[in-house]
């Protein structure tokens, strides 16, 4: 059984996928509470760049996190939608 | 070879020099902090640098010379590639941010921190897709001299009305490798530029740290970041010199570059063996030019390197022509090289890395044709291995291999599009990827 995504967490999973080119990755699987880096996904500091540029385009959020070394909003797919999210422009 | 000079040598202990989570720290109170740390490393003959914290990293590494240490420069902070570097190095002595600030401050040296021409001043080690890391050491009198090359390079690049001020040098990419280490550390030691200790990533946090950056501004950076930077299109403040490396950059993305920061782009060329060779205005010339005394000897498929300031020839694996005028050209590099990132690996080796995990019965790893300017080019492979997960094929590859060339795509597939002769040819595995892509 695949763990609860919101629909809002949906799209998400599904944008990363997509744009990161997770061939073998289901979006429907990501755990949304799992890390998005190292171990879990295992994305790295170049994968933040284009999930960056990605976000930007579809949400209109330029994502900034305020400490470059713990980067809290790439946490989780719930940590970074919840971020997206917030900074929306309404 | 010139005396070697010494690190912050001949500076205004009262001068700026590093601009530190928004403070302005003078070269005197810098230099009190690395004697500081110098005196914890009595004894010590080799530092791993661990250090997040660029301004940590910085001090660390001035503490080190100050002590007479060779600072370790592993390929990564993965536990693996320090531990790797640690096993070569049983006596080296770990240094993180805790253990410099807890240093406290020392005496203020006049004069700065002398350090001899052969102290052996960094030693880098590549990842190495296999066994152990291999490892190039430099001495100080080499990286003194080639130091003095790139900051002479920057000021050139400056607005002649800006080339008396102090430059303010801005990072992307970490100080622990050889391009971060030559442009983020080595240029504010050795010249008169200031640092600003922020490692900014995304391209919000990089225009909100240009912001924080005095001018004359220099980025560094590399094709990866400034791609992500241009694609943003983030307002920036008016940024001097970018300066590029790790990878080529194509001239398009260069020109985009020099219009949304109102600068110039000047693109380095250089190995981790070699250190900066030369430089080129990419967004107005392919031909590099190479730094006075700079000497490329073409040797089969690969070029050996001369300079007056190495102890000897260094031999790298990239066709070089050396052109009239002190210019260069490159001609690429033997093809089972790549680059990933700015990391280099062989494409045979990791194919053995894969053809060496129980079940698989063929494989190969190979980089597909460039995508975007600027876009990182990952790796991709094709795999034979019956009852095996794409899954567990990386789990298998993980603690071996750098995560930056862990393939992606990593495809399954019935038989490898071998010639008869049994060879792989280019355009047969981007034909085998499309194909599995449109069979999905």
């Amino acid at each position: 059984m695949s763990p609860t995504q919101t629909a809002e967490e949906s799209a998400m999973a599904a944008l990363i996928v997509e744009s990161l080119n997770l061939e073998d990755v289901e979006a429907a699987a990501i755990d949304p509470d799992a890390p998005l880096f190292g171990t879990g996904l295992g994305l790295d500091s170049i994968d933040a760049l284009e999930l960056a540029l990605e976000i930007s385009k579809r949400y209109g959020v330029q994502l900034r996190s305020d400490d470059p070394d713990n980067r809290k909003i790439f946490a989780s797919l719930r940590a970074l939608t919840a971020h997206v999210k917030a900074n929306r422009p309404a | 070879m010139n005396p070697a000079p010494a690190a912050l040598g001949g500076r205004d202990p009262g001068a700026p020099l590093l601009v530190d989570d928004g403070r302005l720290v003078s070269v005197g109170e810098f230099l009190g902090q690395a004697t500081a740390v110098a005196a914890r490393l009595a004894g010590v003959r080799q530092v791993v640098n661990l250090c997040e914290r660029r301004g940590a990293f910085l001090t660390g590494y001035v503490g080190a010379l100050a002590a007479g240490a060779t600072t370790l420069l592993p390929a990564s902070r993965a536990p693996e590639a320090v531990a790797a570097v640690q096993a070569l190095f049983p006596g080296a002595r770990t240094l993180d941010d805790g253990a410099v600030a807890a240093a406290g401050a020392g005496p203020v040296p006049a004069g700065g921190v002398p350090v001899a021409a052969d102290c052996v001043a960094m030693i880098g080690f590549t990842s190495g897709s296999t066994g152990t890391p291999s490892h190039h050491a430099k001495v100080w009198g080499t990286v003194a001299q080639s130091t003095r090359l790139n900051a002479a390079a920057i000021r050139a690049a400056l607005p002649a009305a800006l080339r008396d001020r102090r430059p303010w040098i801005l990072g992307t990419v970490p100080s622990q490798h050889m391009y971060g280490m030559e442009l983020t550390v080595l240029v504010p030691l050795l010249e008169d530029f200031g640092l600003v200790t922020a490692r900014p990533l995304l391209p919000a946090e990089v225009a909100a740290a240009l912001a924080a950056t005095p001018a004359p501004r220099v980025l560094v950076s590399t094709p990866a970041h400034l791609r992500a930077i241009v694609a943003s299109g983030i307002a920036l403040p008016r940024t001097e010199v970018v300066v590029s490396a790790t990878a080529p950059l194509e001239a398009t993305l260069a020109a985009a570059v020099e219009t949304a920061t109102g600068g110039t782009l000047l693109e380095m060329f250089g190995a981790t063996e070699t250190c900066i060779l030369g430089t080129r205005r990419t967004a107005l010339e392919s031909d590099w030019r190479a730094y006075p005394g700079v000497r490329f000897v073409a040797e089969d498929s690969a070029t050996r390197v001369e300079t007056p300031w190495f102890r000897q020839g260094e031999r790298l694996l990239d066709r070089i022509e050396m052109l009239p005028e002190g210019r260069f050209r490159l001609h690429g590099r033997s093809a089972d090289l790549v680059d990933v990132a700015g990391k280099r690996a062989s494409l045979a080796d990791l194919t053995q890395r894969l053809l060496q995990v129980p079940g698989v019965v063929d494989a190969v790893v190979f980089q597909p044709a460039a995508g975007a300017p600027g876009l990182v080019r990952r790796l991709a492979a094709l795999v034979v291995a019956p009852g095996l997960t794409p899954a567990a094929l990386r789990s298998a590859l993980a603690p071996a291999v750098d995560p930056v060339f862990m393939p992606r795509p990593l495809l399954l597939v019935a038989a490898l599009p071998r010639t008869a002769a049994g060879k792989l040819p280019q355009a047969a595995l981007e034909a085998a990827l499309a194909h599995a892509h449109g069979g999905e």
